[in-house]
């Protein structure tokens, strides 16, 4: 496809300034328009969940401390090697965690840490101004993690029933989640329930995909 | 005791008086941290001399270290400004070496992320433009669209800027019913937009004077010099690898490549603003036509990958389904060598993948398109004025990111 | 005492200009940011009204940094130069009838002289930095205010002519007889040169290449910071509101208007300065900006056989006429 030029301006036109009157006509329109600037620090931007913000370990209510079982995926899958896992083994043979910490100064925001949980123990919260004048403030270890998580519930109004779309992505299978995070989902998360294009969709789905034949599609 | 001299013009053995000013790498109009050393008559260029390496970040070696997986995470950071297009070009590649299948509605998924990137890049990029020849209007009308697609893209991965999206085999997140009614909001109101910019400066009498013949690259020369995407383009070349080597859904897309004819800035800006009205038309294709399916393909490899394929990552007890079992039972790695080029916003973006069987590559090159692009710029910049410099600069639409990798 | 009054007035003229210059600042941001579908400054004050006295504080409070290498001087008297005779130039301007500090019979050159001058602090600016950028934008300053001195001082001899002469006040009562008592139907190419080269001679888009930020970082005022900075800041205000004025008082009939406005005589000549005022705000927001020698082919190819042809077309008006 040949790219089309508008046809050159007539002689009239070029007297009369008619470009240029055009565009201040533009101008002088928006003058009047209603201005699109978010008043930051009054006005917060939209969130949504699965929003790659600051890192929080959920407080389990059960237990009242972090789900963290050590299994040690979240630091193995983490391109930038900033989370540090120290665990002892317990009494029963599970792993006790000594140290959990995140180095947020080397932290890329991936979210690969939250995906790869099997317990839904680490998310990255909705929480994005937590700048600091010193390095230490910025490097989170449990105790911190936790409080953020509480931090987070309090100031968004979330309750434990909080979903986050790294745990579950939305369109996956749940036969291919962990126990722990086959969880209430909106209706649009799931493979059942996903948009389907306009022209695609037929009134009665010839054959709705099950959550089983995708497994096997 | 500091001596005040006059101004420092070197001249060198009494016959160099040759106005020497190193433009960058902190200068408004250099996009970034390029630096440019000129040798000025006057204001005219006599040379033209490119330097890069301010942003480097040895990606390529980063990436020996790391596997297939977590790589996706270092090409967010390459073309910074369309960084879904690079997921999708780095997920193509590896998906090419590793043979994994991508189901039809990740494909759909992939191509219209690109293309949002496309117009969110492009967006970008005229701003940048218009602002360096002085349009400074165009540059927020711009701002104005680029941030609905930013926040849908928070939306729709949690993230603005560095999405990290894509999966090998397919995508990270489903779209949802409300990602897609807002972006067809977007679609349907662009076109308006577009004209709005086009009735500021397509045809403004000093816009024409600072792009037409400004930086002319003929046919021959722009494909001497690599030169890909709308900059290619807008010297008559007809190639865009989205309609010659298709991939992921675009050969069932319906669109036309814009091409230009006289390789001026001007005809690179009107292809890019054709391409504005195509990328639109696609993302109206993908809604209307987005398949139901499954987002991965069931041989879609784990975020955890071995890093060599004997190696089994000892998991807890609440395994025993499928996302978390390896699948270390089969031929995941292989060995071998594959080039795969994808059409980013700026051109054509390669992965050059050496494996030798491990999880991680042994050697990944990026055929960057910025890089050639500033390459290029010591060709065309030769005998222009400053001020062209900076138009053809921000024509050629480079992002140093890209470049220094 | 005469002395003494008169002081009081050059007091006032100062302050209420210097005022006018803050918050000339801040219509143009505002402006230009409604214009751009923004706020513009929102945060000091109601609506940011008190922004342009915190960015005077804080300006006057900023290290006044003097580049190593510069030449220290003709760095620390480019600012004055240039802020000066600006202000000088203020003196006469006949803001309404009898109100003008120093009547002078060669008003319309004098003001010529000073704007000249003040191209002068651009010049040593440029040079006296001793920065690549600020020389190279004062060698533009330097080229292009002589280039655009010409057209613009071409434009206005047809108002001289039709009026028979250089005082402001003079050639503001002379347009009494023309069409609506202003000179800018007959004088309709002079007033088109006129303005293309003020916009020129003050230094805006689309003619802002001394300081063209995308090219030159910020040009001659690249090295200058804190006060100095401000004080090239006012300057290239106070000249838009000269500039401004003469066209307002050549073209557009001073102070009268179409009925008298009681206690403040000057008020058409404020409203039409703030018109012009409004006019170069606007034109910042939409116009791209021309290149160094596309600026030149226009003064030189374009705007002075213009202004020539308007001469020609004045005399022989005149003498068809008379």
């Amino acid at each position: 496809m040949k790219v089309q030029y508008k046809a050159k301006r007539n002689l009239l036109q070029t007297i009369l300034q008619v470009e240029i009157l055009q565009g201040l006509a533009l101008t002088l329109r928006k003058l009047f328009s209603r201005p699109i600037t978010r008043q930051y620090p009054d006005e917060k931007p939209p969130m949504y969940a699965g929003f790659r913000g600051q890192h929080a370990l959920v407080r389990d209510p059960l237990t009242n401390a972090s789900k963290c079982i050590g299994c040690m995926r979240c630091a193995t899958v983490c391109p930038s090697r900033c989370i540090h896992i120290k665990t002892h083994p317990g009494d029963s043979g599970q792993r006790l965690i000594d140290q959990y910490a995140i180095d947020v100064l080397r932290c890329v925001f991936c979210g690969y840490c939250v995906e790869v949980c099997p317990v839904g123990a680490i998310t990255m919260t909705e929480v994005f101004e937590y700048a600091s004048y010193d390095r230490e403030a910025i490097y989170f270890d449990q105790e911190i993690l936790l409080a953020n998580w509480d931090r987070f519930l309090e100031q968004t109004g979330y309750d434990d029933t909080y979903v986050n779309p790294f745990w579950r992505p939305r369109g996956t299978l749940e036969s291919r989640l962990a126990a722990a995070m086959r969880r209430d989902v909106p209706a649009d998360w799931t493979i059942e329930g996903q948009f389907v294009g306009t022209k695609v969709r037929q009134p009665p789905a010839s054959k709705p995909i099950t959550d089983t034949e995708a497994a096997h599609a | 005791m500091t001596k005040t001299t006059t101004l420092d013009v070197q001249v060198a053995d009494g016959a160099d008086d040759k106005y020497r000013l190193k433009m960058g790498p902190q200068h408004p109009a250099t996009h970034g941290v390029l630096r440019v050393d000129l040798e000025l008559d006057g204001e005219t260029i006599d040379k033209c001399d490119p330097q890069v390496g301010y942003l480097h970040r040895g990606f390529e070696k980063l990436a020996e270290h790391r596997t297939y997986a977590q790589n996706i995470v270092l090409t967010d950071r390459l073309d910074y400004i369309a960084a879904m297009a690079n997921n999708v070009g780095y997920c193509v590649a590896v998906e090419k070496l590793l043979a994994i299948d991508v189901p039809p509605r990740a494909q759909f998924i992939r191509v219209m992320v690109c293309e949002m990137a496309r117009i969110s890049s492009h967006l970008l990029w005229l701003a940048t433009h218009a602002l360096d020849i002085g349009a400074m209007t165009v540059f927020l009308y711009c701002f104005r669209e680029r941030e609905v697609l930013l926040e849908l893209f928070a939306e729709l991965c949690g993230s603005r800027l560095t999405n990290t999206y894509t999966r090998l085999g397919g995508v990270r997140q489903d779209v949802t019913h409300s990602i897609m009614l807002k972006l067809q909001r977007f679609v349907d109101e662009f076109p308006d937009h577009i004209a709005e910019y086009e009735t500021l400066i397509d045809t403004n009498r000093i816009w024409l004077k600072r792009t037409i013949g400004i930086g002319p690259i003929s046919a021959d020369k722009a494909v001497d010099l690599c030169l890909t995407g709308p900059s290619l383009r807008g010297s008559g070349v007809d190639y865009d690898i989205r309609q010659h080597v298709p991939y992921a859904a675009y050969d069932q897309m319906d669109f036309e490549v814009p091409v230009g004819e006289t390789g001026d800035t001007y005809a690179r800006y009107r292809c890019r603003m054709e391409e504005f009205r195509q990328s639109n038309n696609i993302l109206r294709q993908c809604i209307e036509r987005m398949p139901p399916g499954p987002i991965l393909g069931k041989d879609a490899p784990d975020l955890i990958m071995p890093a060599k394929p004997g190696r089994k990552i000892e998991f807890d007890a609440v395994a025993g389904n499928a996302l978390i079992k390896l699948i270390d039972n089969r031929d995941l790695y292989m060995e071998g060598d594959v080039y795969v080029a994808t059409e980013v916003p700026k051109g054509e973006l390669g992965f050059y993948f050496i494996s030798d069987g491990m999880g991680r590559p042994y050697r990944m090159h990026i055929r960057s398109p910025s890089f050639l692009h500033i390459g290029a710029l010591a060709t065309i910049g030769q005998g222009v004025m400053i001020a062209d410099l900076i138009a053809i600069i921000g024509t050629l639409d480079v992002v140093l990111g890209e470049c220094d990798r | 005492m005469q002395i003494l009054i008169l002081l009081l007035q050059i007091a006032m003229v100062m302050a209420i200009v210097l005022l006018h210059v803050a918050y000339l600042t801040y219509f143009e941001r505002k402006i230009i940011g409604h214009m751009q579908v923004r706020m513009g400054p929102m945060r000091v004050g109601w609506h940011g009204l008190l922004q342009p006295i915190a960015d005077g504080i804080k300006s006057f409070f900023k290290e006044d940094i003097i580049p190593q290498q510069a030449d220290k001087p003709l760095f620390l008297a480019a600012p004055i130069i240039c802020l000066v005779t600006m202000l000088a130039a203020l003196a006469v301007l006949p803001f309404a009838e009898g109100w003008v500090l120093a009547d002078i019979n060669i008003g319309l050159l004098f003001i010529f002289a000073m704007s000249s001058l003040a191209s002068y602090g651009i010049i040593l600016a440029g040079w006296a930095s001793n920065s690549k950028y600020t020389f190279l934008g004062g060698m533009r300053s330097m080229a292009q205010v002589i280039s655009y001195e010409i057209p613009m001082g071409l434009s206005l001899v047809g108002v001289m002519m039709l009026s028979g002469s250089l005082n402001l006040s003079e050639i503001v009562a002379a347009q009494g007889t023309s069409i609506f008592s202003i000179y800018l139907f007959p004088q309709i190419i002079g007033f088109f040169v006129f303005f293309i080269a003020m916009l020129a001679e003050t230094n805006r888009v689309p003619f802002d290449l001394p300081e063209a930020e995308t090219e030159l970082v910020s040009g001659y005022i690249t090295e200058y910071s804190g006060m100095r900075y401000a004080m090239f800041f006012m300057a290239e205000y106070i000249g838009m509101m000269i500039l401004a004025s003469i066209g307002t008082v050549c073209f557009l009939g001073g102070w009268n208007g179409p009925f008298v406005i009681p206690f403040f005589p000057p008020f058409w000549f404020i409203l039409k300065v703030y018109g012009f005022l409004f006019v170069f705000i606007w034109i910042r927001a939409t116009l791209p900006r021309y290149r160094y020698d596309q600026l030149m082919a226009i003064g030189w190819k374009l705007l002075i056989p213009l202004a020539l042809l308007n001469i020609f077309l004045t005399g022989l008006f005149k003498a068809l006429v008379h």
